[in-house]
């Protein structure tokens, strides 16, 4: 199992900031491992204070469950509860001592046996408002350890 | 001077690379004067504790405005202050040494804290990380 230095968690840290600039929304990124232990933060100039635990706790939530945190939100979607309480994700809700996230922008970084070695979270960028969101920067934070591999 | 990812970022570096001299696997975390987090980062094989103790002594450093193990007199029975501890600060206070202020002439402009050697290794490295940012842009990092 390949593991995530911290030299290429700066990397991914620098590429989605890259990003985080575009989109005009400064953030927070975090890189975690296959515990989901801290590995870097960065709070970027201007972006707000809470903005770097949600980070964490995207990243950790991301190898926690092994998905996106996309796919979390997803399962407190109304349509995906049901009509029974306690079909759907609610049970998730208080898992981990409350880190878990169901807010779009961490994801799981795999391997090439795809086993999960880490994760990598931003929050800062509002969905829906331009082309760049808190996953299109992790996954551009994602692609630039990829770039040196080929 | 107001704390910023760039500054964060050089105090971090120096860090690290006084750690690697000193052979020792440490985290180092930096936070504004709120004491929010600013960076942090956590060397290759450093254990996961320290993360958060990182953290927590750059919180206790930056917010009390003095050295993380000066923050310890205030739990001496004797004092009158006795009792701090109980007191719920987001659970993040400490008093191990290893975090101190940084300073812009009199005023504390943020908090750097490592983990991962012995307490007295781990306030030499932030001296020396302090030393080696503040010294070139004529800041009074001095404790």
């Amino acid at each position: 199992m390949e593991k995530i230095t911290l030299e290429m968690a700066e990397k991914m840290l620098e590429a989605a900031e890259r990003w985080a600039t575009l989109s005009g929304y400064p953030s927070s990124i975090a890189v975690v491992d296959e515990a989901g232990a801290v590995i870097a933060v960065h709070r970027m100039d201007g972006a707000g204070p809470m903005t770097t635990d949600i980070s964490i706790n995207k990243a950790f939530s991301a190898v926690y469950s092994g998905a996106p945190t996309l796919m979390l939100a997803r399962l407190l979607d109304p349509r995906m509860t049901g009509k029974t309480i306690g079909s759907g994700g609610l049970g998730l809700l208080t898992q981990a001592r409350l880190r878990l996230m169901f807010i779009p922008g961490g994801n799981p970084i795999r391997d090439g046996e795809m086993k999960v070695i880490g994760g990598i979270g931003c929050s800062g960028i509002p969905d829906g408002v331009g082309e760049i969101s808190d996953t299109t920067a992790v996954q551009a934070g994602y692609a630039a350890i990829y770039e040196e591999h080929d | 001077m107001v704390m910023n990812i760039d500054t964060a970022k050089k105090v971090i570096k120096a860090a690290i690379k006084q750690a690697r001299e000193m052979n020792r696997l440490c985290s180092v975390a930096v936070v504004d004067a709120r004491g929010f987090l600013v960076a942090l980062h956590r060397m290759d094989q450093a254990l996961i504790p320290t993360v958060d103790i990182a953290r927590d002594k750059a919180w206790t450093a930056a917010t009390f405005r003095m050295p993380s193990s000066d923050v310890g007199r205030f739990g001496d029975p004797s004092s009158p202050g006795f009792g701090f501890n109980t007191q719920n600060w987001n659970d993040r206070l400490t008093t191990i040494p290893g975090g101190l202020p940084i300073k812009d002439g009199d005023e504390v402009v943020g908090g750097v804290g490592v983990c991962g050697g012995t307490p007295e290794e781990d306030v030499t490295v932030c001296r020396a990380a302090l030393d080696k940012v503040f010294a070139s842009v004529g800041v009074d990092a001095k404790i």
